[in-house]
């Protein structure tokens, strides 16, 4: 195959044959807008001096470059057999022989003169085709054309050095819509004319739809200072410190804060990145969470349902504040992993979607450690779930409300099973826990406990065991984890744990400090069994002889613990527009 | 934009044909990259070695380091330069662009874009711009993972997203000026997208992606979120929660119109996806990473679509985590190496539906990514996985190793370690070629193939 140009604009072209797929239908997908389509000065086959754009017209286009003395069949010439066969379709489809044209360029100015344009125009259907040839008055002209369109262009070489007149190019041509917008880029090494013809047609169409697309309604948030103000069923007054009273405002400032980002060194984790909404306000993905550049967390992230009602905070209760609290992830060098409270502060305060909204929460204070944790304290507090299943059953006396398997659990929870002495039910209300420190065993059992072999799933419901000396090599020394200990330094408070609420509890598995039971049942059988015997076990934690039926019992009551709250909740949080870098 | 020119001696220019039905050369490793771009076909100039900073270890930052690859050239498998980009990213994998004149890779953590420009100077790549807002652009997407070259475009495959740093995420599109245009959502359960299940799964993960343009087809796979590839691997193969979170599945999509078709199941992670490009082999081949198996995804003579385990990779029983594979550039081999034992392993896959393993070679205490010559054979293996699945203390060995295939043995030719020049964990190698960009008067031994 020669090259196509004055001469040899009569060779035949190089034909594509059957495409080995089925084309999609015009129409059925979208094209995106790939930018402005750039304009520039150029010269028509008339020699007479035009723009781009006025010859784009209102018209959808397809411009392609080429080179006149181009030797390569698969290069230019394709293109133009590929184009002139568009052209035909083109010209058999009404609509389109008079919405579209076709521009081919020429990027080598030195050669393709307006006469070389010409002639090729006269080769390819002449001016009843609405096919124009173009080229530049010069390489000054033509470069930043080919600069806008981002071709990249080569001139050949002979092994002496002299130029051959041939070009090496990755060559592109474009679709582009009326409003001078690229709507695709296509390789000449896979053109194809009804793929084109495809997007022609579905450009128009697009045109043809109506242009008023339907608006999306911005979703709002719940009220969630009124859901503080009157708690739901079953719980008591949500506790407020005088020194951080709730407003709208503040909680709004706190809700943006717990879903950005960029409150990690990094800009990787938010606090809600643990404390997943969708997934009970913690994380059922993992057993022992992952903090900034995937350092392990020795612990479960617990739920923050209802955490305005903690005493203590963390598994460990070494914090009594949520006001101070959030500064253990957000310091944690394994957790958000900040260097410092003034490198966050002022990375907080540079940041311009936060301009003025700490002031206007706290009476003109800006970003600082205080209002910091006050703020993302406020929201945490709106979280309050109740008016669950129980809730209605016990304190509104909605007789209904619960299972009959839900009820036997109960009389089994606040009875011979104990289980109500550490999760209290109050007359009231009930918040399920006892705010205290206990140990079971679970702690006991990760540190003195042999890990033998692991059973590891590598596919659903395909196992395979991992010997010790196997994963030794790819596996840190795991962090120790004394619980309380490590805040009294007391022996007797080895292993000791905050006991959770149990609002929601079927929504936040897995469980224990540790995420080591996957489920409710588990839960069940693991203090039905009387825990794990070690030197400070809680004496209230004895093995209980549950029958089956009991077990499945306790479960079902524990399932009616979820708030009627949670969904609502959930998408508020979802709604929150995430702080990521910028 | 100065119009480059083509090497005087330059010797053999290969104006290879990619178009339909035109080619009988199938890829390897440096021509998988994508059929929208020039080749090397003959000798590189220079391996790209996207490298993740470690810490305690020198800069302790990710960086682009440049390893000479001319046999003649005097600093032949040494370290020639070495681009710091600030922080650590979980560099991971990178990509050029269809004209070859840019390098994009990405951070698996912090989801930062870092484009490099190695045209002006192939030997040493500079920083041209870095995309920080990727999260922000694409909707949430997080992990920027394959970089797969499309005409004037990058496709980019996440990992995660911005919501739950699970599995969920999307394919996402950017022009080669790095300006974003659009998002696709893997199809999951709660949104097929039109696409029709062949089992039982639609996980929506994310992996890696491979256009077939001759059959109009892409195919993604599935990995996992930032929680699991980021944690401790130990830890996460105890953690039951987060072993349920490997894909499964292996998405096929109509390439022009990104929508996706079919979703295969695929369980194990299926990891990095390589076509066949012989004018008539219609199939791709994948492995699970997790159930060390290569999979075959055909397209039969009745025009349908199937996914079939076809072969094991090592002892599955001890997961041997099948990393990388590479096609050879007939489609009659296949490398396959296995992380934890360090281990390469040849297939011969002429029958792409009974591979057979005809060659096996350690490479190291642990070994990734494998990248061949054109021909074959020059083969080249990095060691780094994951900064935090890769092997800890002794057995932590970093490097870039060059081996030669005589067609019956691996022979090794030099190794550079990448903890002792203090530069951190050798992760994924892109080829250079000074020709690609070069100007007549200096002198080049390579051929390259454009179109």
């Amino acid at each position: 195959m020669g090259a196509i140009g004055p001469a040899s604009a009569h060779e035949p072209l190089p034909v594509r044959g059957k495409l080995d797929f089925d084309l999609p239908a015009p129409g059925s997908y979208a094209l995106p807008d790939l930018g402005d389509a750039a304009d520039g000065s150029v010269l028509d086959e008339e020699g007479a001096s035009s723009s781009l754009h006025q010859l784009y017209e209102d018209k959808l286009i397809v411009l392609s470059f080429i080179f006149g003395a181009c030797h390569d069949a698969k290069g230019c010439p394709l293109s133009l057999a590929v184009l002139d066969q568009l052209k035909a379709r083109c010209a058999g489809d009404p609509e389109l022989a008079n919405a579209a044209r076709l521009i081919t360029m020429s990027f080598d100015p030195e050669r393709d003169t307006p006469e070389v344009m010409a002639r090729f125009r006269a080769s390819f259907g002449g001016e009843e085709a609405n096919w124009r040839f173009l080229t530049t008055a010069s390489s000054g002209e033509l470069e930043p054309i080919l600069e806008s369109y981002d071709q990249s262009i080569q001139a050949e070489f002979d092994e002496a050095g002299k130029a051959t007149g041939q070009f090496s190019h990755v060559l592109r041509v474009f679709l582009i819509d009326r409003e001078k917008r690229v709507r695709n880029i296509y390789s000449s090494s896979f053109l194809y004319a009804d793929m084109i013809l495809a997007d022609l047609r579905t450009l128009l169409l697009e045109e043809n739809a109506s242009a008023a697309a339907p608006a999306v309604e911005s979703i709002s948030s719940v009220d969630l200072f009124g859901l503080v103000q009157n708690p739901p069923l079953g719980l008591p007054p949500v506790p407020v410190p005088e020194a951080n009273p709730l407003t709208r405002e503040n909680i709004a400032l706190g809700r943006k804060l717990f879903f950005d980002r960029r409150l990690s060194h990094n800009g990787t984790i938010s606090c809600a990145m643990c404390h997943v909404p969708e997934q009970g306000f913690t994380s059922y993905e993992l057993e022992t969470a992952v903090g900034i550049e995937g350092r392990t967390v020795r612990r479960n992230a617990p739920t923050i349902y209802n955490v305005a009602y903690a005493k203590r905070l963390f598994h460990d209760g070494r914090e009594d504040r949520l006001e101070q609290q959030i500064w253990g992830p957000l310091l944690a060098a394994n957790e958000m992993g900040n260097p410092s409270v003034g490198n966050l502060v002022q990375r907080i305060g540079g940041l311009e979607d936060y301009e003025g909204l700490f002031q206007a929460a706290f009476g003109g204070r800006g970003p600082g450690m205080e209002t910091l944790g006050m703020a993302l304290a406020s929201y945490q507090r709106t979280l309050v779930s109740g008016n669950s299943p129980f809730d209605r059953w016990y304190f509104g006396q909605e007789k209904n409300a619960l299972s009959e398997s839900a009820v036997r659990g109960f009389r089994l929870f606040s009875g011979r099973a104990r289980c109500g002495t550490c999760h209290r039910v109050g007359e009231a209300d009930a918040q399920l826990t006892d705010h205290e420190m206990h140990n079971t065993g679970i702690g006991y059992r990760r540190a003195m406990g042999d890990p033998g072999d692991v059973r590891v799933e590598i596919a659903p419901d395909s196992y395979t065991v991992l010997a010790e000396e196997l994963l030794a090599p790819i596996s840190e020394t795991p962090p120790g984890d004394l619980g309380l200990y490590e805040i009294t330094q007391q022996p007797d408070d080895r292993w000791k744990y905050k006991t959770p609420s149990l609002r929601n509890v079927g929504l936040t598995r897995p469980y224990m400090h540790d995420g080591s039971l996957g489920s409710l049942r588990e839960v069940v059988e693991f203090y039905d069994v009387g825990g794990v015997p070690n030197e400070t076990l809680d004496p209230v934690i004895l093995p209980l002889g549950l029958r089956e039926q009991e077990i499945s019992d306790l479960v079902a009551f524990l399932e009616s613990l979820t708030g009627d709250n949670t969904k609502m909740l959930v998408d508020d949080a979802m709604a929150v527009e995430i702080g990521d870098p910028r | 934009m100065p119009v480059h020119r083509l090497d005087a001696l330059v010797f053999g220019l290969v104006l290879a044909s990619f178009v339909a039905g035109g080619t009988t050369s199938a890829h390897a490793d440096e021509t998988c990259l994508s059929p929208y771009m020039a080749k090397i076909v003959g000798q590189e100039d220079f391996v790209y070695v996207w490298t993740l900073g470690m810490e305690g270890l020198g800069d302790a930052q990710d960086k682009l380091v440049t390893v000479d690859a001319r046999p003649t050239s005097p600093t032949f498998g040494k370290v020639i330069h070495s681009l710091s980009v600030g922080g650590r990213n979980e560099a991971h994998h990178s990509g050029l662009t269809d004209d070859r004149r840019f390098l994009w890779a990405g951070g698996l953590d912090t989801s930062k874009i870092f484009i490099f420009d190695i045209a002006s100077d192939p030997a040493k790549p500079k920083l041209e711009k870095v995309i920080t807002d990727f999260v922000a652009k694409t909707g949430g997407v997080v992990g920027p993972h394959t970089f797969y070259a499309l005409p004037g475009r990058m496709l980019i495959t996440g990992l995660s997203n911005n919501k739950d740093h699970g599995g969920r995420s999307a394919q996402v599109e950017y022009k080669n000026d790095g300006s974003y245009i659009t998002t696709h959502w893997m199809p999951d359960e709660d949104d097929l997208q039109g696409s029709v299940k062949a089992g039982e799964y639609a996980d929506g993960y994310g992996y890696d992606t491979r256009a077939q343009p001759r059959l109009n087809a892409m195919l993604t796979s599935s990995f996992t979120g930032w929680l699991n590839y980021m944690m401790d691997f130990g830890k996460m193969l105890k953690d039951e929660e987060a072993m349920k979170r490997f894909g499964k599945t292996v998405v096929l999509w109509d390439l022009h119109t990104r929508q996706p078709k079919k979703i295969f199941d695929v369980p194990g992670a299926p990891l990095e996806i390589r076509w066949a490009l012989g004018a008539n082999n219609n199939y791709a081949f994948t492995s699970t990473a997790l159930t060390s198996k290569l999979w075959l995804v055909e397209l039969d003579e009745h025009g349908e679509w199937s996914a079939s385990e076809v072969a094991d990779i090592g002892d599955p029983s001890k997961i041997p985590l099948p990393v990388d594979i590479s096609i050879s550039s007939d489609d009659r081999f296949l490398w396959a190496d296995t992380f934890l034992d360090g281990t390469a392993h040849l297939f011969d896959v002429t029958n792409p539906r009974e591979p057979k393993e005809v060659y096996s070679k350690k490479i190291g205490s642990q070994v990734n990514m494998v990248s061949q010559s054109w021909d074959g054979k020059r083969v080249y293996f990095s060691s780094s996985l994951l900064a935090n699945w890769d092997k800890k203390g002794e057995e932590n060995e970093q490097f870039v190793k060059l081996y030669l295939w005589d067609g019956k043995e691996l022979k090794h030719q030099w190794t550079i370690d990448f903890i002792k020049e203090k530069l951190g964990r050798a992760h994924q190698m892109r080829f250079g070629s000074a020709a690609l960009y070069a100007s007549p008067t200096t002198e080049h031994d390579v051929s390259v193939a454009l179109h």
